[in-house]
């Protein structure tokens, strides 16, 4: 048990080290040229178009759900529903808008980008492009870094705007708040920070999908298995790094307010 | 446009009739408990460490954020209390699952499409077994056993997480911050997200089962199975996730007798 344990934490030390030097190689080579404006921007098309109605549909839904939680735990706490909207909204902002949104796109997006390119390892298009003379990691990561980045980004804003407009909508149903009322109790907690953090951290949450693509896609084994395993670990390795890169950021945001 | 909420229609019919199949081979061919510990087993060993270290995170993380929100009032004693029922109740649940589906729905579903592609499901339907009874219906079950006993592992983890975010963000003793917890966490709240965690798992085991007996097209198929199932699972578990919300809170009014 313990051996395992250890050879575990070895094993995922050495993809760490991957990973960095992965992230390294990516910083220099995002800001030498060349730089592929049009693929960045077909890969950006991909990234938002793909992605956004998975996103806005699952967003809502989270809304909902948020909003009648806030007025359980208010009833209990303070046994009325005036603060909801305000704790809705931060809970929402903070957190649930930006963290389900990368989440999503992780397994949308991240998983597609790791598929592709494994089958691309496996059926040796990653050597024939080496044999045209271009560096394999720099033509398919640097795009993708960058539309990936911005995508999450636009994304969140997207998710944020239709999670507080869902969350009114419920809260005029089922709590009987007008949406002036609404917005107006949001307002007094909800400061532009807030706005702010929550598209940094998309664009941190947004750098790390890609990151982990490449690197389990350009390490798949040969054979539809390798496929496989290497979508399931780039899946696994990006949603933990966000939870706990969310938890980095919350905790580091949270002495700016 | 309209292809794709066709896309997405076949999908809920195809999975509902597979799901149809499997239940019917479950209650007339039942298949080896043997079969089905091994699973449960394989499942749990792998993605024991991913749960507890995801849970104990998120339950950082919710009480980080209710300690900002909490202090402006000046009410940190209830802090413990209101964290661990967020957690419990919705966040943990959702972001616990959302983890599980990546480790295990798309390590299921990728194995089953191997298996597909490399036609070892036809070799076993060719040896006059029944690929249903042999291979999904003991992953099925074990993924609901396992999946189930995660997700409640997970939220345990993310009490100690909260608990030590309690102690070295917010400064409040140990002793102030579990005295609420009993108070606002009732054993209600705690079945709706063991609830929580059945359906999920259920969805869970449904979506990845389908998705990876359904694959087709080599190497290139598998990875889109991967994909597909882990997005289908995220959504259908956003969804579960509503429904069980409605679901446990029309359940407490008619508890509560209003």
């Amino acid at each position: 048990m313990v051996t395992a344990l250890g050879q575990r934490i070895i094993f995922s030390f050495s993809h760490v080290w991957g990973v960095l030097s992965l992230l390294a190689f990516a910083l220099w080579a995002a800001v030498t040229p060349p730089i592929r404006v049009r693929e960045t921007v077909q890969q950006l098309s991909f990234v938002i178009w793909g992605s956004a109605p998975v996103v806005l549909l699952s967003v809502s839904f989270a809304a909902a759900v948020t909003i009648m939680e806030a007025s359980f735990h208010m009833k209990i706490v303070v046994q009325n529903d005036s603060l909801v909207p305000g704790f809705a909204a931060l809970l929402i902002l903070r957190e649930l808008g930006v963290v389900v949104t990368a989440l999503l796109v992780t397994s949308r997006v991240g998983a597609g980008y790791a598929a592709e390119v494994a089958s691309m390892q496996v059926t040796e298009q990653i050597d024939a492009l080496k044999m045209l003379g271009i560096h394999p990691v720099r033509y398919l990561l640097v795009p993708r870094l960058y539309a990936s980045i911005l995508g999450v980004m636009v994304l969140t804003v997207l998710a944020n705007m239709v999670c507080i407009y869902v969350a009114m909508l419920v809260s005029q149903w089922s709590l009987g708040y007008s949406s002036g009322s609404f917005l107006m109790a949001m307002r007094a907690f909800v400061t532009f920070q807030d706005l702010v953090f929550s598209v940094i951290k998309a664009g941190f949450f947004g750098a790390v999908i890609p990151l982990f693509s490449l690197y389990f896609g350009l390490r798949c084994q040969a054979g539809a298995e390798g496929v496989g395993v290497a979508t399931t670990n780039s899946v696994v390795a990006t949603s933990v790094t966000i939870i706990m890169m969310d938890f980095v950021l919350s905790y580091i945001f949270s002495y700016f307010y | 446009m309209l292809k794709v909420l066709k896309d997405i229609v076949e999908d809920i019919g195809g999975g509902v009739l597979f799901m149809r199949e499997v239940l019917a081979v479950a209650l007339f061919y039942p298949c080896s408990f043997r079969s089905i510990s091994e699973q449960i087993v394989k499942v749990t060993e792998q993605s024991w460490f991913t749960t507890a270290v995801a849970g104990f995170f998120v339950g950082a993380i919710m009480t980080v954020q209710f300690t900002m929100q909490v202090q402006q009032f000046g009410a940190l004693g209830y802090l413990g209390g209101l964290a661990t029922s967020g957690t419990i109740r919705e966040v943990g649940p959702l972001l616990i699952a959302f983890m599980l589906s990546g480790k295990v729905g798309a390590f299921t579903s990728a194995e089953l499409g191997t298996m597909r592609v490399t036609e070892q499901i036809d070799a076993v339907r060719c040896l006059g077994a029944n690929p249903i009874q042999e291979i999904i219906l003991p992953r099925w079950v074990g993924i609901v056993c396992s999946s189930f006993f995660l997700l409640a592992v997970g939220l345990l983890m993310s009490i100690g997480g909260g608990l030590l975010m309690g102690l070295y963000f917010s400064g409040i003793s140990a002793q102030e911050y579990l005295r609420h917890i009993p108070t606002i966490v009732t054993s209600f709240s705690i079945f709706s997200g063991l609830f929580k965690c059945l359906v999920f798992a259920m969805v869970l085991a449904s979506i990845c089962t389908y998705k990876g007996y359904t694959a087709s097209g080599g190497a290139r198929g598998v990875g889109k199975a991967v994909v597909n199932t882990a997005v289908a699972t995220m959504v259908a578990i956003v969804i579960a996730d509503w429904v069980t919300s409605v679901f446990s809170e029309v359940a407490l009014r008619i508890y509560m007798g209003e």
